[in-house]
């Protein structure tokens, strides 16, 4: 891993120092060019007049006198500032500061540039050739004037090619430590969590560039990996103790019913015992597969809109003759239809439970109130409160939990996985199962799309709770009294 | 009633294929969906019993399309391991007319076959259902008793009319919650039964037996009929 990250950290500083020799020469060729062209044209111009006067004096003067002219020159100027040389037509140098015509000048006449060697220095000059009448020629060259300022300027490139490489270096090796000092803690983590510990977590400082970024999702994805395996573990343990009970049962009830031989009416119930029995254990079998099923989040896709207060109506209407038989009041308030985006399946079973598991506890002549609302932050509760003898603070948190059963509920039938499933269900839809104390009894409340924004239905507005029309109130002593 | 049984467990076949004998029906059985897709096709059957998964390339929703497609519209139930909601909707959407999980209780799939074969007879023009006295006006919806109007809330009266357009015929606790509450999965509590018992109530007359019988180990019967079985309540 360390190998890629080094080779990807180098290939990044190779790419921009080579993007930023490329932007070099994008901005030095047309300075260079430009220079060329204006440079060597006004100095070709110059060196033109020059020999343009030298000719006017060949012609006034004759050979002699342009060998005088040019012999006044050279003992005036500077050596090597500029270069004249007169020869005859063999080339013999009859004045001027050349000892000898230099090699390389073409024999057309002409500019050029041409190196010459002055004060024992190869320079690269300019000059121009003229042929005179009488087959003599002439050279007129001058030392390049602008040479430093050029050296000056490929010098300036040389040591911005340099400053980039170096740059690009450092860069390199800064990006690349940075990486892996990044990366390290990651593979750390990582290597840990492959170990078997999926506790931990990618270290996330306060800034939000995109590897933070990387590591928050990351974060998120171990938190729902580890969930799950906790999940899938809890299930298995589950499995292993509670179905263990109700098998057994079963089991010691058929090697009764082989060793005892009892007779065929006796043996008929106790079969139906064992199939009862058995119904059980599918029983737990089905739920546990449905608790797997929403954990696993498959169920989101087939999600709809769905109206939970019209969910709960129906589930405390279907509660209702079962309450009234326990003599057990149940008031029911809701805003009106209460949108949600859900599996209409798994929310009424939820509601259901939440009935279910209040009715089961509440004492004879007690009451359960349901309330469905829309939150201000736009979640959704379901409310069911009962006034039974509630869950005592301490086995409040462990009450959702698998196969759970509080002390209270024990001779109470059930399998204990009624909580589990509701906060199972709350969770796949963005909310949670929060159990508080009723004073007395037991307030279950599901929230259910928790952080969305409330949608723009006219149902917010009458969220108070004077408007909440009481749909079903049942008082059951009448009915129940006559049967 | 005459039966195709296409299911590749031995144990599964032979627990329905006796069962279906003693209730009084014939049962004609395939191990495979090959085997199945032909009977089904050349024979003329009142009920299909699919299973899902067969042996030998062709799955049981396979077989249904195909069926359906021929315009084959024998009632089919669907018989599965798989227990997903969205496998049941797969499975009806395929054609299938209902859909039964394994494990099952014998007196689950035989009420639900009888109600599979009594719904394709059914007249869906009636507009009043009728057991011994007891009279209900699906345009009105209103309910008598020996001509003594009786008082229903609309769930109750849901309840009434499923079980009256099953009349004679066993109706399961899973059957009511599907039906009449749209409830497709196991509340674990007995509130069917309470239901029943109101509902037994409010439509009983002391002088007669009660129409609305329990019936051990499976569900519901409404029928004016005395049956063998001790009726509950």
């Amino acid at each position: 891993m360390a190998r890629v990250i080094r080779s990807s950290a180098v290939t990044l500083a190779i790419g921009y120092v080579l993007f930023g020799f490329a932007a070099l020469v994008l901005f030095a060729a047309p300075l260079r060019y430009a220079w060329q062209a204006t440079v060597e044209d006004f100095r070709v111009e110059l060196l033109q007049e020059d020999t343009q006067r030298f000719v006017q004096v060949f012609k006034l003067r004759g050979p002699e006198g342009l060998s005088d002219f040019i012999r006044e020159r050279v003992s005036m100027q500077i050596a090597g500032e500029r270069i004249l040389l007169l020869t005859d037509a063999s080339l013999h140098p009859l004045a001027g500061n050349l000892r000898a015509w230099p090699q390389g000048v073409p024999r057309k006449p002409g500019s050029y540039s041409v190196p010459i060697e002055l004060a024992g220095q190869l320079t690269r000059v300019s000059v121009v050739r003229t042929t005179l009448p009488g087959g003599y020629n002439l050279l007129v060259g001058r030392d390049d004037r602008f040479a430093p300022i050029e050296r000056r300027f490929w010098e300036g490139l040389a040591a911005a090619v340099a400053v980039l490489s170096v740059a690009g270096l450092l860069g390199a090796i800064l990006i690349r430590k940075a990486l892996l000092a990044r990366i390290h803690s990651t593979q750390q983590t990582v290597a840990a969590i492959m170990r078997g510990d999926l506790s931990h977590r990618l270290p996330v400082r306060s800034g939000g560039d995109e590897l933070e970024l990387l590591a928050r999702t990351i974060n998120r994805m171990l938190e729902q990996i580890e969930q799950l395996v906790h999940g899938v573990a809890n299930v298995s343990n589950s499995i292993a103790h509670d179905l263990r009970t109700p098998l057994a049962e079963l089991r010691s009830r058929l090697e009764e019913l082989s060793l005892t031989r009892p007779a065929p009416a006796e043996t008929f119930q106790e079969i139906d015992s064992a199939v009862a029995d058995v119904d059980n254990v599918i029983r737990i079998f089905n739920a546990l597969l449905r608790l797997a099923e929403i954990d696993a989040g498959m169920r989101r896709s087939g999600f709809v809109e769905v109206d939970v207060a019209d969910l709960a109506a129906k589930a405390v209407e279907f509660y209702l003759p079962a309450a009234e038989l326990k003599n057990v009041n149940i008031s029911f308030r809701e805003p009106g239809a209460v949108l949600a985006r859900g599996d209409r399946v798994l929310l009424a079973q939820a509601v259901n439970n939440l009935l279910d598991n209040a009715l089961k506890y509440v004492g004879e002549g007690g009451k359960i109130a349901v309330e469905v609302l829309r939150q201000a932050d736009g979640a959704i509760a379901i409310i069911v409160a009962d006034d039974g003898p509630g869950i005592p603070d301490a086995e409040k948190p462990k009450v959702a939990q698998r196969f759970y059963r509080g002390d209270v509920s024990r001779g109470t039938p059930g399998v204990g996985l009624g909580l589990s499933l509701v906060q199972a269900i709350a969770k796949l839809h963005d909310g949670a199962l929060e159990l508080t104390d009723n004073h007395p009894g037991l307030r279950a409340q599901m929230i259910l799309q928790r952080g969305t924004l409330p949608e723009p239905a006219p149902v917010e507005s009458n969220v108070t709770a004077a408007d909440y029309p009481v749909i079903i109130s049942s008082s059951a002593r009448a009915s129940t009294a006559s049967s | 009633m005459k039966v195709l049984l296409v299911e590749d467990n031995e144990r599964v076949t032979r627990f329905v294929v006796k069962g279906l004998q003693e209730s009084g029906h014939t049962t004609d059985h395939a191990g495979n969906g090959r085997d199945g897709l032909f009977l089904a096709a050349s024979e003329r059957y009142d009920v299909i019993v699919m299973d899902r998964m067969l042996p030998g390339n062709i799955d049981g929703l396979t077989i249904i399309e195909a069926l359906r497609k021929a315009g084959n519209h024998t009632p089919i139930l669907i018989l599965s391991a798989l227990s997903d909601v969205d496998e049941r909707i797969n499975g009806l959407r395929a054609g299938g007319d209902d859909y039964l999980t394994k494990p099952f209780a014998f007196g689950e799939l035989l009420a639900r076959l009888d109600a599979l074969t009594r719904r394709g007879r059914q007249d869906a023009t009636q507009t009043t259902l009728e057991v011994g006295d007891l009279k209900m006006d699906l345009l009105s919806r209103k309910v008598t008793r020996d001509n003594r109007s009786i008082q229903l809330q609309p769930r109750e009266f849901k309840l009434l009319e499923y079980l009256m357009r099953h009349a004679g015929q066993v109706v399961t606790r899973t059957m009511l919650l599907e039906n009449v509450w749209d409830y497709h999965f196991d509340p674990q509590t007995n509130v069917v039964d309470v239901h029943i018992s109101k509902l037994r109530q409010k439509i009983d007359v002391d002088s007669a037996p009660s129409l609305l019988k329990t019936v051990r180990n499976a569900g519901y019967m409404i029928s004016a009929e005395p049956v063998l079985e001790p009726s509950g309540g």
